[in-house]
């Protein structure tokens, strides 16, 4: 395959600049020209989003699946002979992130429109928004690296925005600030690899680095750490983007955003960037880098289904899923399964946004019923619902289609792209020993604990009865689905998690055309048995899990699920890692800071305040010569002038006859002198 | 006859007669005679010595030449008088000391 630059179609370019520049105006007009509450904002910025996604898909029919990738570049900037060049690579990867982004985003503006409603800020909101689709669409088609990162920090950017879009509340002041800080960590790592690649291949054009055959793989004369290490760097920057094991712990946090925020930003796309990213510079992974990312992954995964056990915070139980999840793709990547990771990242979007979608809903009920009831309770926790089911059908059943998907149950989206990441594992692990065989089983376990969470949280939100009773048995709780605003775009979105969008077969995931978009690869071929074993495993232990969260949490005449306990502990605070950057690394980073400051202080202040006493003694050595002794000179001068002056004075009598008689005497004096001396 | 010396006595005289009035007199009129009387004196001596000098006569014309002089001098003095009248109303010169020091 050539560099692709053989097939460009003007009209396909300018409509995926089209795409990415409509939220972009969105933006400029909501900032510039729409008053603070207007209602127009969210119009404005869901039409913009609503005709992107429409030229997206126009982009995608045409782009998908065809031989070439489309490239298009222009010089940027040239210093000396070095040309840098900007343009656009669209490839299956990049327009089916061009079409799912907006695809995820609508429903959100849409359901913002009314959850945002009563918002003091409801324009800087959607302003916001805009900005971030502007910078995530933008992300996604650019082929420069340089540029690339500039809208990672963008997205970043955004992201941090609207987790302190409250801003007045000190927690998600902090949340957005953790964000920030841990996604730099992860940002310094990707620029360090971008300008290696750099140093070694004198190019920023990503087709040039990763397209087809000029792999960096094929590089020679390079040495092998010049292809790890860029790789590892690479890795870091999605680690921190995808909140993965160890920077994941800001992902959690920030859910103090508005819901439909952690919707959009922080489940669907912003998140998924990461994954996104390893994908577009896949072939920059050798071996070793791949295994480090399946590790990774497959570790984050397990983690978070286990902290996500025994939370009680409604948006944080999906936090944490979403950060397992996305070690599901994360893992997915390390172990070759390319297109299935970008399979799950696509299915992911869509049921995870709709999970947090309904939890907003929910939530918002909740408060109006805390407020109503005046109830001292946190609206968040899932321990004072129950029984929604019958109040909330519509978000009932939307929330379940999305439950199903994220358990992986067949007939749903998430059953095709999750089931094909396990076998591809197993696949993969088979015959490197056992050691390697931990990665598919902690994916498989993963997936049962997936499986016990999601319906431990269904049922403790929807079944049984409201626990609002026990505070009150007077209570009775109402709640709605809320408006058509809520409701289309979580039904929307609740048709996107059923298989027909990606598969007309619901069984095998080796028929979803997004699967054969990738890659062609081995795995398309239902060569062994694990194609066949791993999902029927995988489903028939799903249902007694599922059983048994109904035992524990409806029925209550399971126990063995303790409430207390080592490991219970454990998992209720987050494997103790956030305590531990807390007390360890915040510490460490606070004495560092606190020495400096000493240093500061002491040292450097100390000799700033030794010259400037230097300064002021000099300057007092100054004043004291000045008022002395020029001084002193000066008065001496005049003190003559005017004695002088006094002494002249005397003689101007003013009397006419007396200056003629001094003349006269004087011109005796003179003749007297001539004459005798 | 009357020799040079007698003129030269009479025109000391004369001199010294308006050196004192000049000094002596409270009255800037008669400051202005006394200095009359010395401009006289000088042209008297002017006059004597042109004896000296048959063939020209240059000191009698010089002393035309300081007739008209003084002349002119008298006249400018009683304008300056007048003026100092009119800002002092006296005419005395101890009491005009403005310029005093």
């Amino acid at each position: 395959m050539e560099t692709a630059l053989s097939y460009t179609d003007p009209l396909i370019i300018q409509l995926a600049i089209a795409v990415v520049l409509l939220p972009f105006a969105a933006f400029l007009i909501n900032f510039l020209l729409i008053s603070k509450t207007s209602k127009v904002s969210g119009w404005i910025s869901s039409l913009a989003i609503l005709l992107s996604f429409i030229l997206s898909a126009i982009v995608f029919f045409k782009v998908w699946d065809k031989p070439h990738d489309i490239h298009v570049q222009q010089v940027w900037f040239a210093i000396g002979n070095v040309k840098v060049q900007i343009g656009l690579w669209l490839n299956n990867l990049s327009v089916l992130m061009l079409l799912l982004v907006p695809a995820v985003a609508l429903p959100v503006h849409i359901y913002s429109i009314a959850y945002m409603a009563g918002d003091a800020k409801y324009t800087r909101y959607f302003t916001y928004l805009s900005f971030f689709c502007f910078a995530m669409l933008a992300l996604v088609v650019m082929d420069n690296m340089l540029l690339m990162y500039a809208f990672w920090e963008l997205v970043g950017f955004a992201s941090y925005l609207l987790i302190g879009f409250w801003f007045t509340r000190d927690k998600a002041v902090q949340a957005n600030k953790k964000a920030f800080i841990m996604n730099r960590i992860g940002d310094i790592a990707l620029l360090v690899g971008i300008l290696m690649l750099y140093a070694h291949y004198h190019t920023f054009d990503m087709v040039k680095l990763f397209a087809g055959d000029n792999a960096l793989a094929n590089a020679q004369g390079v040495d092998k750490a010049w292809l790890t290490i860029p790789g590892i760097c690479f890795l870091c920057g999605a680690i921190a983007k995808s909140a993965q094991f160890p920077l994941h712990t800001w992902l959690p946090d920030a859910m103090e955003g508005p819901t439909s925020v952690s919707a959009l930003i922080h489940a669907a796309t912003m998140v998924a960037a990461g994954i996104f990213l390893l994908g577009r510079v896949y072939p920059a992974f050798n071996a070793d880098v791949l295994t480090v990312i399946a590790v990774i992954g497959c570790f984050t995964a397990f983690m978070a289904a286990t902290i996500a056990l025994t939370q009680n915070d409604l948006k944080r139980i999906l936090a944490y899923s979403t950060i397992s999840q996305l070690g599901f793709m994360m893992l997915a990547m390390g172990v070759g399964a390319y297109s299935s990771a970008l399979f799950h990242l696509a299915t992911h979007a869509f049921f995870k946004c709709l999970l947090f979608l309904s939890a907003g809903v929910i939530i918002h009920e909740m408060q109006h019923l805390k407020q109503k009831h005046q109830l001292n309770i946190d609206p968040q926790n899932i321990l004072y619902m129950g029984g929604l089911r019958k109040l909330m059908p519509v978000t009932f059943i939307t929330c379940s289609i999305a439950a199903l998907a994220l358990i992986g149950l067949p007939l749903t989206s998430g059953y095709l792209s999750k089931d094909g990441i396990l076998i591809q594992a197993f696949e993969w692990a088979e015959g490197k020993g056992w050691l390697y065989s931990i990665i598919p089983i902690g994916a498989m376990l993963t997936s049962l604990l997936t499986a016990f969470y999601v319906a431990r949280l269904m049922f403790k939100v929807f079944f049984g009865e409201s626990r609002l009773k026990e505070f009150n048995p007077d209570i009775v709780p109402e709640a709605h689905d809320g408006s058509l605003l809520y409701q289309i775009p979580m039904m929307m979105l609740a048709a996107c998690c059923l298989f027909p969008l990606f598969s007309f077969n619901p069984f095998f995931y080796e028929q979803a055309w997004l699967f054969k978009g990738f890659i062609a690869s081995s795995y398309l071929e239902r060569m062994n048995l694990y194609h066949t074993v791993v999902p029927v495993a995988v489903n028939l232990l799903i249902v007694p899990v599922i059983y048994l969260a109904y035992a524990t949490y409806i029925k209550r005449d399971a126990h063995w699920f303790k409430q207390q306990g080592v490991l219970f502990r454990f998992s209720y605070n987050q494997w103790y890692i956030d305590s531990f950057y807390n007390k360890v690394i915040v510490k460490l980073v606070l004495l560092l800071s606190n020495l400096t400051y000493w240093l500061d202080k002491n040292v450097i202040d100390g000799l700033i305040g030794i010259l400037a006493n230097i300064g002021i003694l000099l300057g007092k050595i100054a004043a004291w010569v000045d008022e002395y002794v020029i001084d002193g000179i000066l008065h001496v001068i005049t003190g003559i002038v005017k004695q002088g002056g006094n002494f002249v004075r005397g003689f101007q009598t003013g009397r006419v006859q007396g200056y003629l008689v001094t003349m006269l005497l004087v011109i005796l004096v003179l003749y007297v002198l001539k004459t005798f001396i | 006859m009357i020799t040079l010396t007698d003129f030269l006595f009479i025109s000391a005289g004369l001199f010294c007669t308006g050196i004192f009035i000049v000094l002596s007199k409270r009255n800037a009129i008669q400051i202005l005679i006394g200095i009359e009387l010395i401009i006289n004196a000088a042209i008297l001596n002017l006059v004597a010595f042109g004896k000296y000098d048959k063939l020209n006569n240059a000191g009698q014309s010089f002393a035309l030449f300081a007739i008209v002089l003084a002349a002119a001098a008298v006249s400018v003095a009683l304008a300056i008088i007048l003026n100092v009248y009119r800002q002092y109303k006296t005419i005395d010169p101890n009491k005009v000391e403005r310029l005093k020091g």
